[in-house]
């Protein structure tokens, strides 16, 4: 029988791990023979290792359907020059994050926004990560200023002023790991 | 501090800074919107999930729709994705309430438990060999999957879920418990019963 490299991609054995069962057959009890033992495990490893030429086949239609998916979310007012516009709320978001992502030592975890009365934007809520060791309040300080540069670019006239809106930056998780904060 | 992470699947670019993100963190800027954190961690997991449904509703287009309605319910989910689970886990649930979900317009549905299919086993081969009209199969090595396959779908769903997920995707019992909706110590006793009868199955193979 032609061999694959199977046997040495069996997993490690767990303290969980079932007994190996005993194998019925009609009256009679036994255990599984080697031969029957060895088909198994082949089986199983090839199993694993075998990505399903079906999902090969989908893969690329379900990565591009995942680009074009939207979320439902609030509309949020802004104004340029000829007048009102909306954007979703999920739009701001987005670009919220990939604007705090950048501020060194910083990284977000969530992001709310509020909207008031005509859909205006009155609050936003920033939860972060910082780098273990970082001056918080100057992170923090970072972020509400890259905050307010986001929504000045994406709202315009109707980007609430720095005083006026309640930006509350919290600071919920702290990490050394330079794959989570750049 | 969120120093432990969860391991790593290689990708299709391996070597890319990508590749070595943790689930969690991915799931994190997907869930701020995103969209190509959340491609890849649908490339990542996308081959177990599709394996996975693939076996329990035998038919690749309805496999293809179930990943696709997954992939769109976790995209909406993961905003409120609260990390009490791994990535992997969660969208394993996801696909089986989906194939679920999908069997019960099929006739007639898988059994929701505890009794066989209602199909025997030269049916089931021959059902596996038109889905695998594949030749690079058609060797000893494919003959080996089609008959694991068949000795699968002879089983109860629960039981081929329990053991696909242990045997195959390795996942723990509690991760197990949670997809299936069941405790540790259940998914033991399914787990038992489902390796006793794919090996008296796969006695008969040659």
């Amino acid at each position: 029988m032609s061999g694959i490299g199977v046997s040495g991609a069996a997993r490690e054995p767990s303290p969980h791990d079932v007994p190996a069962p005993l194998v019925t057959l009609g009256s009679r009890a036994d255990t599984p023979s080697p031969a029957v033992d060895d088909r198994l495990s082949r089986a199983t490893a090839l199993l694993r290792q075998h990505t399903d030429a079906g999902w090969k086949a989908i893969e690329d239609n379900v990565v591009a359907r995942a680009l074009t998916m939207f979320r439902p979310s609030a509309p949020v007012r802004g104004r340029h020059d000829i007048g009102d516009f909306f954007l979703a709320a999920d739009v701001i978001v987005s670009r919220l994050r990939r604007r705090i992502d950048q501020v060194p030592a910083a990284a977000a975890q969530k992001i709310a926004c509020t909207t008031g009365d005509r859909d205006e934007l009155n609050l936003v809520t920033i939860q972060l990560i910082a780098a273990y060791g970082a001056p918080l309040l100057d992170v923090a300080g970072h972020v509400h200023a890259a905050a307010m540069d986001v929504l000045d670019d994406l709202l315009g006239a109707l980007a609430p002023a720095a005083d006026k809106v309640r930006t509350h930056v919290h600071i919920g998780d702290v990490s050394n790991d330079p794959l989570i904060i750049a | 501090m969120s120093s432990a992470r969860t391991p790593v699947a290689e990708e299709t670019t391996p070597g890319s800074k990508t590749s070595l993100v943790p689930d969690e963190v991915l799931a994190r800027q997907a869930g701020l919107g995103d969209k190509e954190a959340f491609a890849h961690l649908a490339r990542r997991h996308g081959p177990a999930l599709y394996r996975y449904v693939l076996r329990l509703l035998s038919d690749p287009a309805d496999a293809e729709d179930c990943v696709q309605e997954v992939m769109l319910a976790a995209w909406k989910g993961l905003p409120s994705f609260r990390n009490d689970s791994s990535i992997r886990t969660w969208l394993l649930v996801l696909g089986r309430n989906q194939a679920q979900k999908l069997s019960q317009r099929q006739r007639p549905p898988f059994p929701q438990s505890g009794s066989r299919p209602t199909l025997d086993f030269d049916a089931a081969v021959a059902q596996i060999r038109d889905l695998r009209a594949d030749p690079e199969r058609d060797t000893i090595e494919g003959g080996l999957q089609i008959a694991l396959d068949a000795a699968l779908l002879l089983l109860p769903e629960r039981q081929r879920s329990v053991w696909i997920l242990r045997e195959v995707e390795d996942l723990s019992y509690a991760e197990i418990a949670s997809v299936v909706g069941l405790t540790p110590t259940a998914v033991r006793g399914l787990l038992q019963r489902a390796r006793t009868a794919i090996a008296t199955s796969l006695q008969e193979w040659r």
